[in-house]
């Protein structure tokens, strides 16, 4: 070990990061159990089972008789139990149930908290998922650990190869060599895991600390609470003793089974079994370039791992980064873009109607309110007849594409929603004078548009007039959503193109909707015939010219104070959501971001981990460039060849990847390729590149600055590396 | 025509009580197209003069001159392109590069270079070799005796001024041994390549025109057989 330190450290550092992730993913998991139990318990409370009625005191009491029953808390419409061994839940319930003289069918049991703790009951049938997902992913994080850090112990391994052939040539046994290398990695790994645990238990309080900032802003989550529990630290180091083992006895376990001749003939020397061809590096850098692309091939077992970390973190990141990108545009042209000059506070009136608020006026008369607008929306169904289908909509088909859950053919016409959208008074009379028409209150403003549904750009649709303007009726006749038979006419004031401004997509899902625009006083008459109208009411405000944070919350503040204890409200803040939004999309990108740098760290591990270790292998191979004329110069540009290509090999292979990709995701979301490369996260990337190139780099520096000491005299005349 | 020149050469390893000197005041001259065998015991310091004329390692003391170059004054970059250029090193243990094909092991001091070969010669080297069917195979995939010819190919590649092989034959059988000094003295007639072989086996030194003896770092005989 003391001879062989470069191996001894690849092990070392293998061994830390081993129990650095497994610990950071138990902590993690750890916490994450225990966050949804706690959140669990807030939102549908702690006990295990409940027993359905009111309850008495005796009850209670016969209850609390039961060994297992921890407690037994009566409320005015359950008895809610509490076990101290979970275990006895399905069979202890029913027997509690019985003496009290209730129903089977009167018991509940708290399955998702149950399975929280591992009982399960078969009557259960919704999926659990969140321990076999754990198993799965330490499962396969260990078999990846182990996949990347044999490696390391067979490399140092392998650097002994000729000292077991002689131990063996005098006798030692198989056991007793893979007993000595087993006690050699315990003694290299013993230390680096006991860091690496303490290392994972910091960063996963760290992460949790980092979540609990980046989601402070999200409504009705608690705050996450650190924790750690003997038992996760003893699974810990369970999973990582195991996962260290079996690296260390894969290569021992090789190593032993060799025979002592196998043993000192054995050079560790890279090798190629076939012939291969490194055209475009000898193309590229010469002689140096298809050496140094011959000794990649000869190592692709050993850097296996390293590939394929890089590639997929590249990979993940490089998508993570255009996804995000490309879903910030998304949300911003879709969402608030489009509502930026539409509303600035947002008020959800629970279960009121629209004719019951009388503080509209006032809300309207507020300073710092630019304009409130109050309404509530209600279904209702209307016929078009086929002669007043203008001819853009009969070109593209009429109603030919529409489904029957949306367009019936009936007498006289087509059957069509007919969606309300009810404004308060003044608000309408203001959106009269908005589209030129004088302002009443006795009718109907239909909304006259139609979207192309052949052009299935839902970004940029194309919408044409949906009644002809020369047979529109004056009149319109609307039918009560289920009942077809209840109808209330109207007069139409106008057909127009424009909407009101309010935070309301119209036919979105159902494209042959005709949405009427009426007045409240006009909906007090027919609402007896229509009804329909949706449970809540909301307000669409919209602050001054270009509001802070400060002016909407004080704004909130007194439209909040105007109609207080009166309404159930709901407030929505652009601003804050604006930036809980960001927020959200921050910690999502630091967590995918975190999860492609592990990826990263995985590689760059095996890269050190190989190249720390390969002076000793590959000295002869060194040695033997040197002895028929290579400078050192054209040694450092072999190096330099294999450092570019270990780094460029994912960048290269991902990029193809990425680009297929963006072009979908693009296609699919319809975005300009040109708009998007406006936004393309081109630095991030770079970065990303340039840090996988820093980090292989320096790994290939380190090993260079022991290359660079190999004497060519002392490597010719060394037996052992014949 | 000198081709190699010593003038008091030593070379003494370690210091103090650990001061170990393997070559005491070598000296010894060379001339074009000689076919010279250095013969030893083990330890008599053979490996380190082949190292040493090899530009491999540097003499504490005295000069060596190769060609006209003086070898002490070169720095690792100069002796590794000195050692492509002017010198061939066969070695008993071959020293192929694994990684490439027989091909391009032979015309590899020319690769680094960027040079490319004379087709004529090449095709000369190969022939006279035997080895000219086996040019696309890799060096695993050849004898013991098919790897040797491909080191003396490779380092007969850049027409070097001084061939030097240290025990090539050390690890062969009778007739591969046979077969390799052949067409070694073969090389040395038809291309006029001056060799200076190293061995401590004496039926192999006799195959050479010149054989010199050295014992703990000094030349203690130097007789011309033919």
């Amino acid at each position: 070990m003391k001879n062989n330190r470069s191996s001894s450290l690849s092990v070392m550092i293998a061994a830390f990061i081993s129990a650095l992730l497994l610990s950071l993913l138990c902590g993690l998991f750890y916490n994450a159990w225990k966050y949804e139990v706690e959140r669990i318990e807030q939102e549908e409370g702690g006990w295990h089972s409940r027993i359905l009625g009111e309850p008495a005191e005796r009850d209670m009491e016969t209850a609390k008789n039961f060994a297992n029953v921890r407690d037994a808390v009566a409320n005015p419409l359950a008895l809610d139990l509490y076990f101290e061994d979970l275990g006895a839940v399905f069979t202890d319930t029913p027997r509690i149930a019985e003496q009290i003289g209730a129903a089977p069918e009167q018991i509940v049991y708290h399955y998702g908290l149950l399975a929280m703790y591992l009982v399960r009951d078969s009557s259960d049938t919704a999926p659990r998922l969140l321990f076999p997902m754990f198993l799965l992913i330490l499962f396969l994080a260990a078999f990846s650990l182990i996949v990347i850090i044999h490696n390391a112990f067979a490399v140092s391994m392998n650097a002994r190869i000729y000292q077991f052939g002689i131990f063996s040539s005098i006798g030692a046994t198989p056991k007793q060599i893979r007993t000595c290398l087993l006690q050699e990695a315990a003694a290299l790994c013993a230390v680096p895991v006991l860091l690496g645990n303490l290392a994972g238990i910091a960063g996963s309080m760290g992460l949790l600390n980092v979540g609990n900032m980046l989601l402070s802003g999200v409504e009705g989550r608690h705050k996450a609470v650190f924790g750690y529990h003997p038992w996760v630290c003893a699974l810990t180091l369970l999973v990582t003793i195991l996962t260290i083992w079996i690296s260390a006895w894969l290569p021992a376990g090789k190593l032993s089974r060799l025979t002592p001749l196998e043993a000192i003939k054995n050079t560790g020397e890279l090798q190629l079994k076939r012939r291969k061809h490194s055209s475009i590096l000898r193309l590229l850098f010469g002689v140096e370039g298809e050496l140094a692309g011959n000794a990649l091939k000869a190592q692709r077992k050993a850097l296996r791992t390293a590939s394929l970390s890089f590639i997929f973190a590249f990979l993940a990141f490089a998508m993570m980064q255009c996804f995000f990108a490309l879903s910030g545009i998304s949300t911003r042209e879709t969402y608030f873009e489009r509502y930026q000059d539409v509303w600035d506070l947002m008020v959800t009136l629970k279960d009121t109607d629209v004719d019951a608020v009388e503080e509209i006026q006032a809300m309207q008369g507020m300073k710092g309110a630019k304009s409130a607008i109050l309404y509530q929306k209600a279904a209702a169904k209307r016929i078009i007849a086929e002669e007043e289908i203008s001819e853009e909509m009969k070109s593209l088909g009429g109603f030919s594409h529409a489904s029957e859950a949306y367009a019936t053919q009936v007498d006289g016409g087509w059957m069509v929603n007919a969606p309300l959208v009810i404004l308060d008074d003044n608000s309408f009379q203001l959106y009269c004078e908005q589209i030129g028409i004088t302002p009443q209150l006795h009718g109907a403003v239909i909304w006259n548009q139609i979207r192309d549904v052949t052009n299935p750009d839902f970004r940029h649709p194309d919408f044409m007039p949906y009644i002809k303007d020369q047979n529109a009726p004056a009149a319109s006749v609307l039918r009560q959503g289920g009942n077809g038979e209840m109808t209330a006419e109207i007069p139409v004031l106008a057909y127009t193109e424009k909407v009101p401004v309010i935070r309301e997509e119209y036919a979105k899902l159902d494209y042959y909707e005709l949405v009427h625009f009426i007045p409240v006083s006009l909906w007090k008459e027919i609402k007896g015939q229509i009804g329909g109208t949706e449970k809540d009411s909301y307000v669409c405000i919209l602050g001054g010219e270009n509001p802070s944070l400060e002016e909407l919350d004080m704004l909130q503040e007194e439209m909040d104070l105007a109609v207080r204890g009166k309404y159930t409200m709901e407030w929505e803040n652009r601003i804050r959501e604006y930036e809980t939004n960001n927020r959200q999309i921050q910690g999502m990108k630091a967590i995918f971001g975190g999860f492609c740098i592990l990826l990263g760290i995985i590689g760059m591990g095996n890269v050190f981990s190989n190249t720390l270790g390969f002076v000793r292998q590959r000295k002869r191979e060194f040695a033997r460039y040197m002895s028929v004329g290579m400078t050192p110069g054209e040694l450092r540009k072999m190096f330099c060849t294999e450092a570019l290509v270990i780094a460029g090999k994912p960048v290269l292979i991902g990029l193809p990847l990425v680009g297929i990709t963006v072009g979908c995701m693009l296609k699919m979301s319809y975005v300009a390729a040109g708009e998007f490369m406006a936004e393309a996260p081109l630095v991030p990337i770079l970065l990303f590149i340039l840090a996988v190139l820093g980090s292989v780099a320096l790994a290939y520096y380190l090993a260079w600055r022991n290359v660079r000491k190999i004497s060519l005299t002392e490597s010719l005349r060394d037996d052992t590396m014949m | 025509m000198e081709i190699l020149k010593c003038e008091g050469v030593r070379k003494v390893y370690g210091s103090g009580p650990n001061e170990v000197t393997a070559l005491n005041g070598i000296d010894l001259s060379v001339s074009k197209g000689e076919f010279v065998a250095i013969i030893g015991a083990s330890g008599s310091g053979k490996s380190t003069l082949l190292h040493i004329l090899g530009s491999v390692d540097k003499p504490t003391e005295g000069k060596v001159m190769i060609d006209g170059t003086d070898l002490s004054g070169l720095n690792r970059t100069e002796a590794a392109i000195f050692r492509r250029r002017k010198v061939g090193l066969v070695y008993q243990f071959y020293n192929l590069i694994p990684t490439l094909t027989v091909r391009k092991n032979i015309l590899m001091p020319l690769a680094l270079d960027r040079k490319k070969p004379n087709q004529e010669y090449f095709e000369k080297v190969v022939n006279s070799l035997g080895i000219a069917d086996r040019l696309e195979a890799m060096p695993n995939q050849l004898s013991g005796g098919q790897q040797q010819r491909v080191a003396i190919a490779r380092s007969l590649i850049y027409r070097p001024a001084l061939l030097l092989a240290d025990e090539p034959t050390g690890n062969l059988d009778r007739k591969n041994t046979g077969e390799i000094m052949d067409m070694l003295k073969l090389a040395g007639r038809n291309l006029g390549q001056t060799i200076l072989l190293i061995t401590h086996d004496e039926k192999v030194a006799l195959e050479a025109e010149r054989m010199i003896t050295i014992e703990d770092g000094r030349i203690v005989k130097d007789e011309r057989r033919r």
